[in-house]
């Protein structure tokens, strides 16, 4: 970003404002970068984070530059998110933006610099998950679409689609409870942890189906075996490597 | 009823927000602050219970922000964003509810001031304005303003360089001074610029505070006179009457401490002659020497 020398106010030799490079709103920046922008979207128990780290694990051995960035994971933020959610300061609104802050400092940090580098990167969820949950939250559509407009489109966007039941029952056998916020407990829909999750994740889910068409997102069937899912991920991230060996390190 | 800059957020209620807005706005220097130190126990005197709220106050970002600026290593776009959500923050837990209750907010700085750092930072003004969409539109917005020959003197000389409000994360090439002279210049120019486009009310700071204060108060009677004192009453009379009588009560003692303190040579009453209890209201009118008439025993 370049400064234009300008005006001369009194003693002072005076610049303009810089100048935005891009249009910040709704762009998603279709970038042109050597590198590669992977992304897994799903609801909880989909399923997603194991076929990203399966993902991870095979480009490497292939000899590329992986870099992987997780949803809510910034240095800088990431006390301040821990803060609202350990005191439930958080309404629908703050819990946006502390996570739009947190996504703003990985996307200036690594994910933008990555790309320029040539690197493949890897996110588990993605601007994706915010218009799904903050909707769901009750916040304007529009007004979170407009918030991430700084953000990078991804080369894919994989949304692993499962029913709720699938998914339940899949945390349920994982661990035991349902978090706070994760179960939309600050909605006050149901008193019960696992009522209240059924109800918010049901609303995630139409949220998801009706992002489908409107992102391009690649669907891939979550209650099929995790190899065969695996298998149809890394053919499809293969058909978007092809053209890009300069992210490859050389042996 | 009050509006917002185009959108509502979730379970934001715009009836009944009976109190009064006031933004001090402006850049670095300019002497906001003081001026809200003594505004508040001027309001207080009068009689109205007064919230005063600023910058990195909110209990979610106050911290978070001082901590990410040690660093040095915040970037543009998640600056803008901390700050929002830090101002949505107090918006939602500080600014409505007090505004529900019939207070006066005194804000020393509001959307303006972040709207002009994204900007001269490079962001896209749509983009900063679709963010702050959700603000509430205020009563009033006092923009203090001085000259940039003036401005900069008044800064560095009475506290020295900063490495955020010299602009350092925009211009490191230069040296601080260079640095802070075009940043704060840029802003300037955008505050100029915000000044036309939300119509701010513009007050010459260049003068010694105490004129700067009598400028304000006369503003802020006028905007007082206009509806307040009607929909205070109402509010003294009906189902709050007593505990809104309580707050006042309450902040006029805060307020004689507070003021004792910081301006000693006012005027002041002793809080237990001003008979707030039951029927209340401090008449409040100029004597046209910019001063507000005292209450009435």
């Amino acid at each position: 970003m370049g400064i234009t020398s300008g005006v001369r106010i009194g003693p002072f030799e005076v610049f303009a404002p810089i100048q935005p490079a891009v249009s910040m709103v709704r762009q998603y920046g279709e970038h042109h970068f050597p590198g590669r922008l992977f992304v897994v979207e799903g609801i909880d128990g989909s399923g997603k984070s194991t076929q990203l780290s399966l993902l991870h694990k095979w480009l490497e051995s292939r000899g590329y530059g992986v870099v992987f960035s997780e949803w809510n994971s910034s240095a800088l933020v990431k006390d301040t998110t821990k803060l609202g959610k350990k005191k439930k300061l958080l309404t629908p609104a703050t819990f946006s933006l502390i996570h739009s802050t947190d996504f703003a400092d990985r996307t200036e940090r690594s994910i933008l610099p990555l790309l320029k580098a040539g690197a493949v990167v890897l996110c588990d969820r993605y601007i994706y998950t915010a218009f799904a949950r903050d909707v769901a939250r009750g916040m304007d559509r529009e007004w979170v679409r407009d918030l991430y407009g700084f953000a990078v489109q991804p080369t894919v966007a994989f949304y692993f689609r499962v029913p709720l039941e699938t998914a339940i029952g899949r945390l349920i056998d994982a661990r035991d409870g349902f978090k706070f916020y994760e179960a939309g407990m600050d909605l006050g829909l149901s008193d019960d942890p696992e009522e209240s999750f059924r109800l918010f994740q049901g609303r995630i889910l139409d949220e998801y189906e009706k992002m489908i068409p409107e992102f391009g997102l690649t669907v891939i069937d979550a209650t099929l075996p995790i190899e065969i899912q695996q298998a149809s991920v890394r053919q499809i991230v293969k058909s978007h490597l092809a053209a890009a060996k300069e992210v490859r390190v050389q042996p | 009823m009050r509006e917002t800059y185009g959108k509502l957020l979730p379970g934001m209620r715009l009836s009944d927000l009976a109190g009064k807005l006031i933004v001090i706005e402006g850049t670095d220097g300019v002497g906001r602050t003081t001026q809200i130190d003594l505004l508040k126990p001027w309001l207080e005197e009068l009689g109205h219970a007064v919230l005063d709220t600023g910058m990195t106050r909110s209990l979610l970002a106050g911290d978070g922000i001082r901590r990410a600026k040690e660093g040095n290593n915040l970037g543009r776009v998640t600056q803008s964003l901390f700050y929002a959500t830090d101002f949505v923050d107090r918006l939602e837990n500080e600014i409505v509810p007090a505004l529900r209750a019939g207070f006066i907010v005194l804000t020393d700085r509001y959307i303006y001031s972040l709207m002009a750092r994204a900007i001269v930072r490079g962001m896209d003004p749509l983009w900063i304005r679709s963010i702050f969409s959700v603000a509430l539109k205020p009563d009033a917005v006092f923009y203090l303003r001085l000259g940039i020959e003036q401005l900069v003197p008044r800064v560095v000389f009475s506290r020295g360089f900063d490495y955020w409000e010299s602009g350092m994360d925009l211009y490191p090439a230069h040296d601080m001074f260079d640095s802070f002279c075009n940043y704060q210049a840029a802003m300037l120019a955008e505050f100029d610029r915000l000044s036309e486009e939300f119509h701010f009310e513009t007050v010459d700071a260049s003068t010694d505070a105490r004129t700067v204060f009598s400028h304000l108060k006369t503003k802020i009677l006028r905007l007082l006179e206009e509806d307040s004192r009607d929909a205070f009453r109402t509010l003294l009379s009906t189902r709050s009457g007593e505990s809104a009588a309580r707050r006042i009560q309450e902040a006029a003692v805060a307020a004689e401490r507070v003021a004792a303190e910081r301006c000693a040579d006012a005027r002041m009453v002793p809080v237990e002659n001003l008979n707030l209890l039951p029927a209340p209201v401090a008449v409040h009118a100029s004597n046209g020497n910019g001063h507000g008439a005292l209450p009435q025993k």
